[in-house]
């Protein structure tokens, strides 16, 4: 019942708000910030008290059925979005005082919210997919917020590619219900080993369909397009749909897939593995190089956010559970870096209107706080201990190394390259905020300071704060991550 | 011990409280800054004859370990004991620079983040703490904010980045293979065996890194530049004791990864005499005088890193190396300490750094003078009060050790020789560049601006640098005195930390052998300042002599290749590759070709049918046409008479010109066609015909049963 509630109160909430005709942004934000925040508080009372039970809310047929089950991943994804949603509806008030029909836009933000605890709390793939292919409808109207043509534009790409890769995603659906022994997601897969016998590499073709299919939402080559151009959405949309929610959707989905639907023991160290990895090689580096190359700020975070979604993706298709570890921790911790980077990028170009990484030279005399936080969300990004960047991308080395496979070395090696280019994008931001003079066209900024107010620093604070002490004290969140990779808690 | 995390972190929160000091009151948080050296200085004196160790487990994942015994104690106490120092004479020295509260902080941040590197006891702990004082000492190169700092200051950070993410990947290849990284724990899990391959590509990998901030070659691109942009109290911490804590890591691996490891040992001794060489002729070219130090700095790491090398080649037999290697490095973080703060006073007056624009500045200058002297003195070994003699001499007999126990093995050693002879040039070298800085500076006259240099002698230096300065220099005759009172000591509590036993008897330091060592050296360097640094070095320009540059400006690493490589060929060519592959769903053939072909591939199927039905209808199925009547008679008596026709008119036009043909054959055609048809008609409708035709019938009949 907490389940049903907690799913439907963002959901209901989100899409009753535009009957309230709410004028104010004070009205608005204490309506918006009340709802997320009591279902960020419902969701956590769910996750400590939960029970190995699933709830089946409809049958569809004898097979498929809409069930919901809060397992540890769940708590992974959901723990991270209900942090993170609170944070982001409050930058989004000052944000969105820059923006028309502020009050559309809440309401399908918040509703995303519900959609996305769905899927994170989801307990078989039919249920997966259907609130899959809702995130893309229900993010549809927020990509294309601005209307003009380029967004449209964007909002048209964003639906082609998710519907494409949804439909390869189905295939995978069909034939995981078609051999699977139950459709509950079960850590080492659910495939009836008798029914597959001799099937192994048909399963194995369905895998990459689906895993390209879930990983379109994780911008993977070949499906990854869409990203960049969805930049041109409201930086609360970027930051929190194109850096957590959406794109943390699908490796999330990947992850599932893999681990949960046809388990590692089938794919493990087959030319199915050695193909993925090389996708998500090839995507991690494609986007790192192409963010190197990028002059436009928000745009060179997508590109990042490209490249670092495919860490995940790699660590998924490792097939270890080590690289599960890796993967999951990237996902959260990717997730609070990139929200911040691009939190710091909306603030500039809210209160300042630069988004180009030339013209934001010496900003740290004109922002400092932003600025000082972009730092440190760099230095985090690139994974320079003691910061949080650092444990992740440690577990993935370690995860990769620990294959023994060929692509392993090869995984390896592109995460240093991946890593050195990550230190170039950021660092030529960062750098020059401090050490270079101000744009001088831009010179009457530097009379007064223009730091955003505390909607926005607060959330960037706590982020920051968070940054920090995962990486100085990460030892609880890898163990919890540990004992869901090897099954020790379901 | 719960000193240890204070020391590590106590500087850190203290660089916090002197920013936010520093916002309030100037002066207050300059001595604060100096007190807060001081007193770390302290505690780590209050460290000097202890052992223990301090861990946090679960800190960045693997925990965090820190120990301290000799060696760590001593390198804690000559690291703050330079922060100190240079806290004390920074307050002079800076009083014109802007952001200082930027540079303390990040100054105190380096403390605590160095203490660390040199307090860790696993290689994961000094991984952590050398990152963090890689990145905060980027802040001291790029302090001026000049456009040649902030190259510089991006050189540093490349260097640092790329070194420390090699080194990661080297750890965990460690982590992955041993299964740990504390330093004894390295020892332990080899057990006596050499290395397998995947341990020895992980060692090289970990070395990258720290030999990219000792500044080895052919890493050592950022060294020449950041020194110099950097002001004087950071440069002497980056070229003391930063390039010190690349070198904590080399001994680490040499000793605990790769003891008598030759192939190692071979390998990193050529690195080492390429470092040691190059630095000193990088040296002796230069006219910055604070390029000189650094490329002083580079080259005493390499006598240094030949120490070690010849440590890991002797094996268990490597005490007398592993003394040699820690006090020249003591003696080095020292000599560099006073060397780089006299270049501070120098540029704290005039600005200028160039040797042609500041000779003669110390004459008349006596702190000045006797701290560069002595400065001088000890780096460039002449003994009895040069303290560098005391180590080189140890490092120098290390060699001819092993080349004696090659010659007792009857191995061949013509290698070593010619190591030991560029050993002596480089010695000699360094003698040869000092020789120039300190005539340039403290006998030279500057053509036009001595009187006001002399103008500057009483008020060049306040009374609170002297101190720092001769406080630092005066130590330095006593090292080089007395080596057995104060220098064995150190090589006696650093044996155990080098994977070596103290030795037992004491070093005859002052050994005839040794003297001529230094002799030979001197005589190199005398030789090479006379013949090379004043004829060649230095040429005429109108009456004076100037310091030329004459080093060549392409036989620059970086600029020739590693930056290319990294900002143009790197990205570029993984972004050009990658974007056009990534591209191709969005490109010209997915988007126009591919569709163009599908579409008419299934547009040419799906009107097959039609085609086909068009097909035959306009051949198969064609409708006949009507034809047109002929005039007379039927089409083949028509068609057969104007033929003939035609023949006739071509036989009357020829031949038959006089009896011209003139029958009109279509009409006799048509009437003998008409009879033909009527006769045949008539015949086939008599009776006889029908016989004759029975008749065939017949025969045809028998003919077949016949044959059958």
């Amino acid at each position: 019942m907490l389940l049903y509630l907690t799913l439907l109160l963002p959901l209901i909430g989100g899409a009753v708000l535009p009957l309230f005709h709410l004028k104010t942004v004070k009205s608005r934000g204490v309506y918006v910030e009340a709802i997320v925040l009591a279902t960020s508080v419902l969701v956590w009372i769910m996750l400590l008290n939960r029970t190995d039970e699933t709830f089946v809310l409809y049958h569809m047929t004898d097979a498929l059925a809409l069930s919901f089950k809060v397992d540890g991943m769940s708590c992974v994804f959901a723990g991270l979005v209900s942090f993170l949603w609170p944070l982001a509806s409050l930058y989004g008030f000052e944000y969105m005082t820059h923006e028309e029909r502020p009050n559309t836009f809440f309401a399908y933000y918040t509703m995303t919210y519900g959609v996305t605890l769905a899927i994170a709390t989801a307990a078989n793939l039919f249920t997966l997919y259907v609130f899959y292919e809702c995130l893309t409808m229900i993010t549809l109207p927020l990509v294309m917020h601005k209307k003009d043509a380029r967004s449209i534009h964007a909002g048209r790409k964003y639906v082609y590619y998710s519907i494409g890769g949804a439909a390869l995603a189905f295939i995978g659906l069909i034939f995981s219900v078609y051999y699977g022994l139950n459709p509950n997601f079960t850590l080492g897969g659910i495939l009836d080993p008798a029914m597959i016998e001799g099937k192994e590499d048909l399963l194995r073709a369905v895998f990459l369909l689906a895993f390209i299919g879930f990983g379109t939402k994780a911008a993977l080559f070949p499906m990854h397009a869409w990203l960049p151009a969805a930049s041109v959405a409201p930086t609360p949309v970027t930051a929190l749909l194109h850096a957590v929610a959406v794109v943390n959707a699908g490796a999330y989905a990947v992850l599932r897939i893999t681990y949960y639907v046809f388990g590692a023991e089938l794919l493990y160290g087959t030319w199915v593995q050695t193909v993925v990895l090389c996708l998500s090689c090839f995507t991690i580096l494609y986007g790192s190089a192409m963010a190197v190359k990028e002059q436009h700020f928000k745009r060179r975070l997508a590109y990042s956010t490209i490249s670092n979604l495919s860490y995940m993706l790699m660590g998924a298709a490792l097939m270890t559970p080590d690289g599960m570890v890796g993967s999951l921790s990237h996902l959260v911790l990717h997730g609070l870096m990139k929200i911040t980077l691009f939190y710091c990028a909306g603030a500039i170009l809210v209160k300042t209107e630069q988004e180009y990484v030339q013209d934001i030279r010496g900003f740290g005399k004109i922002m400092p706080f932003t600025c000082a936080v972009f730092t440190i969300g760099s230095v985090a990004m690139v994974g320079i201990p003691p910061l949080c960047g650092f444990v992740s991308k440690w577990n993935l080395l370690t995860a990769a190394a620990g294959t023994g496979l060929p692509m392993g070395v090869v995984a390896v090696a592109v995460l240093i390259v991946s890593a050195i280019l990550t230190a170039i994008y950021l660092f030529g931001v960062a750098g020059p905020m401090y050490f270079r003079p101000v744009n001088p066209e831009l010179s009457a900024l530097t009379r007064e300071k223009h730091d955003p107010t505390w909607m926005m620093k607060l959330p960037l604070t706590v982020l920051t704060l968070a940054i920090i002490l995962l990486g100085i004290y990460s030892q609880p969140l890898v163990t919890f991550l540990r004992n869901i990779a090897s099954g020790l808690i379901f | 011990m719960a000193l240890l995390p204070i020391l590590c972190f106590g500087p850190m929160v203290m660089a916090l409280v002197c920013y936010i000091v520093g916002r309030f009151s100037k002066p207050v948080r300059d001595e604060l800054v100096a007190a807060v050296g001081f007193v770390t200085c302290l505690a780590c004196a209050f460290l000097w004859n202890q052992t223990g160790s301090f861990t946090v487990s679960g800190f960045c994942g693997l925990g965090l370990h820190l120990s301290v015994d000799g060696f760590r104690s001593l390198y804690a106490l000559v690291a703050s004991f330079m922060w100190m120092m240079t806290g004390i004479f920074s307050k002079e020295y800076f009083a014109h620079y802007h952001n200082r509260n930027r540079y303390y902080f990040f100054n105190l941040m380096t403390l605590g983040a160095t203490l660390g590197v040199f307090l860790s006891d696993d290689l994961y702990s000094t991984f952590i703490f050398f990152e963090i004082m890689s990145l905060t000492s980027y802040v001291w190169v790029a302090h001026e904010e000049t456009p040649g700092a902030m190259r510089a200051a991006g050189t540093y950070l490349a260097v640092a980045v790329l070194g420390g993410l090699t080194t990661l990947m080297g750890l965990f290849m460690l982590w992955h293979e041993l299964g740990t990284l504390s330093f004894d724990g390295l020892r332990a899990a080899l057990g006596g065996q050499p290395a397998s391959t995947t341990v020895t590509v992980a060692a090289w990998l970990v070395v990258f890194g720290f030999a990219a901030k000792a500044g080895l070659f052919p890493l050592h691109i950022w060294l020449p530049k950041a020194h110099p942009v950097a002001p004087a109290p950071a440069s002497a911490l980056l070229s003391g004791i930063l390039t010190k804590s690349g070198v904590f890591g080399l001994i680490v691996v040499c000793s605990r990864l790769m003891a008598g490891n030759a192939a190692f040992g071979n390998a990193l001794l050529v690195l080492a005499v390429i470092t040691m060489f190059l630095g000193a002729v990088l040296a002796l070219f230069s006219v910055d005088l604070k390029r000189t130090l650094a490329c002083s700095s580079m080259s005493q790491i390499g006598f240094i890193t030949v120490g070690l090398s010849m440590m890991v080649l002797l094996g268990e037999e490597g005490s007398l190396a592993a003394y040699g290697s820690v006090m020249h490095m003591v003696n080095h973080s020292l000599i560099k300490l006073c060397l780089f703060m006299a270049a501070g006073v120098v540029f704290m007056n005039l600005h200028q750094l160039n040797l042609n624009d500041i000779r003669g500045f110390g004459r008349g200058k006596p702190v000045l003078h006797i701290a560069f002297l002595l400065g001088a003195l000890s780096i460039g070994c002449i003994p009895p009060i040069g303290s560098g003699y005391v180590s080189k001499s140890l490092l120098h007999e290390s060699i001819l050790e092993y080349i004696h126990l090659l010659q007792e093995t009857g191995q061949s050693w013509g290698a070593y020789k010619f190591v030991e002879i560029l050993f002596l040039i480089s010695g000699g070298l360094t003698i040869a560049y000092m020789t120039k800085l300190y005539i340039c500076l403290f006998w030279e006259k500057h053509p036009t601006r001595q009187a006001e240099f002399d103008a500057m002698n009483k008020s060049y230096i306040s009374v609170r640098s002297s101190v720092a300065l001769l406080g630092s220099a005066i130590v330095l005759p006593f090292l080089g005195a007395l080596p057995q009172a104060l220098m064995s000591p150190v090589g006696a509590r650093s044996a155990s930390f080098f994977g070596q036993e103290a030795l037992k008897e004491s070093i005859a330091y002052f050994s005839g052998e040794n003297l001529l060592g230094a002799a030979e050296s001197i005589a190199i360097g005398a030789a090479a300042y006379l013949l090379i640094v004043r004829p060649l070095l230095m040429h005429k320009e109108g009456k004076v002599l100037v310091y030329a540059d004459c080093w060549p400006k392409w036989l620059d690493l970086e600029n020739s290749v590693y930056r290319p490589v990294f900002t143009q060929f790197l990205p570029n060519v993984i972004g050009a590759v990658t974007a056009f592959i990534a591209n191709i769903p969005e490109g010209l053939v997915v988007q126009k070709i591919i569709p163009e072909i599908i579409t008419g591939v299934v547009r040419f199927l799906c009107e097959l049918p039609e085609k086909i039905v068009l097909f035959l209808k306009n051949t198969v199925l064609r409708k006949r046409r009507r034809k047109e009547a002929v005039p007379i008679g039927n089409r083949f008596t028509y068609g057969s008479g104007r033929f003939m026709d035609a023949i006739a008119r071509g036989l009357n036009a020829t031949v038959c010109r006089r009896h011209p043909v003139r029958t009109d054959f279509e009409f006799v055609l048509d009437a003998s066609g008409k009879e033909i048809t009527r006769g045949t008609i008539r015949i086939t409708r008599s009776i006889s015909f029908g016989l004759l035709l029975l008749c065939i019938g017949l025969f045809a009949t028998c003919l077949y049963l016949m044959i059958h």
